[in-house]
């Protein structure tokens, strides 16, 4: 795409040039050497260019493939970690996971049972809560960017020292438990803890993944809806359609893309995420908040001798499985709406 | 603003909504004033409520933080009645929360350089030259973003057990750095198309080698993306704790989540202290989010389009 041949400021460049020994006229007006440096160009450029990605790729061909490549070969092994040798099972760990190990078997059930409850409550809550979130904020004028910081600071703080934040107020004295009583609603009070009740530790868990969703939704629903021409909306005005109708019917269709990619995003992070259940419960209250992302993760590092390694390297790769069919739902979405 | 106009040639149109109220005249007008005054209350006090909902557990962060042991166990209010700077420099000093901060700082730097290095150089590579194989690679990338971090967490552990770099804090930085190619490489490669190819066109008649124009020329012009990619690579990484937890054993390496998590592990967890530590982790990212929101929002947006 830059075949243009010749720059058209040449001769003012020429001037300006410091190691150039052509003279700035004749390579104006002779076609001949222009012609071999843009090859000789060509040659050096993509010399260059493997020079640019070459700390990448190399970065990449050690951290990426070599550990994709080895961790693939790993699920069809058994292995603890210590013993010098790997022992080769086929898709025996496959098997044990999937339906066949009266130990295994069902954990993967019960977690890939949660997994599910994570993957459709998040995305949904999330919807319902940054959609009107971002309609509402669009129409403040004044405080629109400090509300827009006080709302993105879940989002920036998500990690870590926030769980522990939330641990804190889930507390059976927390702060949770406490404004319940403060509000009369004493009845809704958890005597064990929000996260020490198996009934409500796993809902809790999502309504804190909700929580930390919601900012960038928001966000996206909101550069979404300063792209809508005002006048469309006048129009829906015009003709009687209230402020609710013309959000509903006008709005709320004319941002489905944004939908598409906020519900995509939720469903990846839901699926693959754990980092909230093993801070916050680390799957208790008795493996009622275990979730697949965890299993695995419990099976490679917190099985001590145990010969996991295989099995949790399996898992990982059920997930990628279940990560790519996502990836080309979402692909084909996408695709579709333009 | 382009909509005024328009309007007016409609008969029925009573321009922008924001002037109807003051344009007057018609019957109702008042009734249709207080029912914008009650809407924007309305609207008000639901965007306070859930931004109350944001800062809630903030809030409480902070308020245990400035308690002492014994308040914070007998829960109770969110002020605190003797507010005391005990319980965070205690935090600071006497549970090497400094000792922490520093690894984290470490950390985080080695990570952020090295990415704008890397990906700035290898988005060059794929936004501006043409080498064959170009395509292919920068496919290769981006097809990274879908392998889950659990799945290849087991292997660059057990990889970096052999180098012998497993516990030390470049066994963190190199797979954090890999993590965010997908990511890094979009967002420059992004900024350098942007570039016009004129500029690169006239350097090189200039006789500007390759390494110059992108020095010169290309890295200055693309400052904002640079930014962007250093927060999006930074916050993450200061609050890794994953392959943290997994890879960190000698207390004298931890970092701040992992400072946090021996804190949380004890028996009894005292959570003034937690949470002092909380706001330790919290803060530098707070203040770098308040001073720079604005790449930020450009980022996010541009990585979820991309």
């Amino acid at each position: 795409m830059t075949a243009a041949p010749r720059p058209t400021t040449v001769g003012e460049a020429g001037s300006v040039g410091k190691g150039r020994t052509l003279p700035a006229g004749a390579a104006d007006t002779a076609p001949g050497p222009g012609k071999r440096s843009w090859r000789g160009t060509f040659g050096g450029e993509a010399l260059s260019g493997y020079l640019f990605v070459a700390p990448a790729v190399v970065l990449f061909a050690v951290m990426g493939l070599y550990t994709v490549g080895y961790g693939f070969l790993l699920s069809f092994a058994s292995w603890n970690g210590f013993m010098p040798h790997w022992t080769w099972v086929g898709l025996d760990n496959y098997a044990d996971l999937l339906w066949r190990s009266p130990i295994y078997a069902p954990r993967v059930r019960s977690a890939g049972l949660n997994t599910l409850w994570v993957m459709i409550a998040v995305p949904v809550l999330t919807v319902m809560v940054s959609f009107p979130l971002a309609v509402l904020l669009n129409r403040a004028r004044r405080m629109q960017a400090v509300l827009r910081s006080v709302f993105f600071l879940p989002y920036v703080t998500s990690g870590i020292a926030v769980f522990f934040a939330w641990q804190y107020i889930l507390q059976p004295d927390g702060a949770v438990n406490l404004l319940l009583g403060q509000l009369g609603l004493g009845s809704l009070q958890q005597p064990q803890g929000w996260l020490g009740n198996p009934d409500t530790a796993l809902p809790t868990l999502i309504v804190v993944t909700v929580w930390s969703a919601v900012p960038v939704s928001m966000l996206l629903y909101l550069t979404g809806l300063q792209t809508i021409d005002r006048s469309l909306l006048e129009a829906a005005e015009l003709d009687g359609a209230g402020w609710w109708r013309t959000n509903a019917s006008v709005v709320w269709p004319l941002l489905r893309p944004i939908t598409a990619i906020v519900v995509l995003l939720n469903l990846r992070d839901s699926l693959q995420g754990f980092q909230t259940f093993l801070v916050m419960t680390n799957g208790g209250p008795g493996d009622h908040t275990n979730v697949l992302g965890l299993e695995a993760y419990s099976l490679a590092f917190l099985k001590q001798l145990r010969p996991t390694l295989g099995l949790a390297s399996a898992l990982g790769w059920l997930l990628f499985a279940a990560a790519l069919v996502l990836a080309l739902i979402n692909l084909r979405a996408l695709r579709s709406k333009t | 603003m382009t909509s005024i106009p328009v309007a007016d040639k409609r008969p029925h149109a009573t321009a922008h909504p924001d002037r109807a109220g003051r344009a007057g005249g018609r019957p109702g007008e008042s009734g249709a004033r207080n029912r914008r005054i009650l809407a924007r209350t309305v609207v008000g006090l639901l965007l306070a409520g859930y931004g109350l909902v944001s800062v809630y557990p903030f809030l409480w962060m902070v308020s245990a933080a400035f308690k002492d042991q014994l308040e914070v166990v007998s829960g109770g209010h969110l002020i605190p009645k003797n507010p005391t700077f005990d319980t965070l420099i205690d935090t600071w000093n006497k549970l090497h929360f400094f000792d922490f901060f520093l690894n984290s700082l470490l950390v985080t730097l080695y990570t952020v350089v090295l990415t704008l290095v890397i990906y700035a150089a290898a988005g060059y590579a794929f936004a501006v030259l043409r080498f064959p194989g170009r395509t292919f690679l920068s496919r290769l990338f981006v097809s990274l973003l879908f392998v889950p971090g659990v799945t290849v967490m087991l292997p660059i552990v057990l990889l970096e057990n052999e180098m012998g770099i497993l516990g030390t804090h470049w066994g963190l930085v190199l797979p954090f750095v890999n993590g965010g190619a997908p990511l890094s490489i979009l967002l420059m490669t992004g900024a350098f198309s942007a570039i016009p190819a004129e500029l690169r066109d006239s350097a090189r008649v200039d006789g500007a080698s390759e390494f110059r124009i992108f020095l010169n020329i290309y890295l200055p012009l693309a400052q904002p993306a640079l930014i962007t990619v250093a927060l999006l690579t930074a916050i993450p990484t200061w609050n890794e704790y994953l392959l943290t937890r997994v890879s960190l054993n000698d207390q004298s390496t931890f970092t701040l989540p992992l400072g946090l998590q021996t804190l949380a592990a004890e028996n009894v967890p005292h959570y003034n202290n937690l949470m002092a530590g909380a706001l330790i982790v919290v803060i530098p990212v707070v203040l770098l989010f308040v001073c720079l929101q604005r790449y930020f929002v450009n980022g996010l947006v541009g990585a979820v389009k991309g």
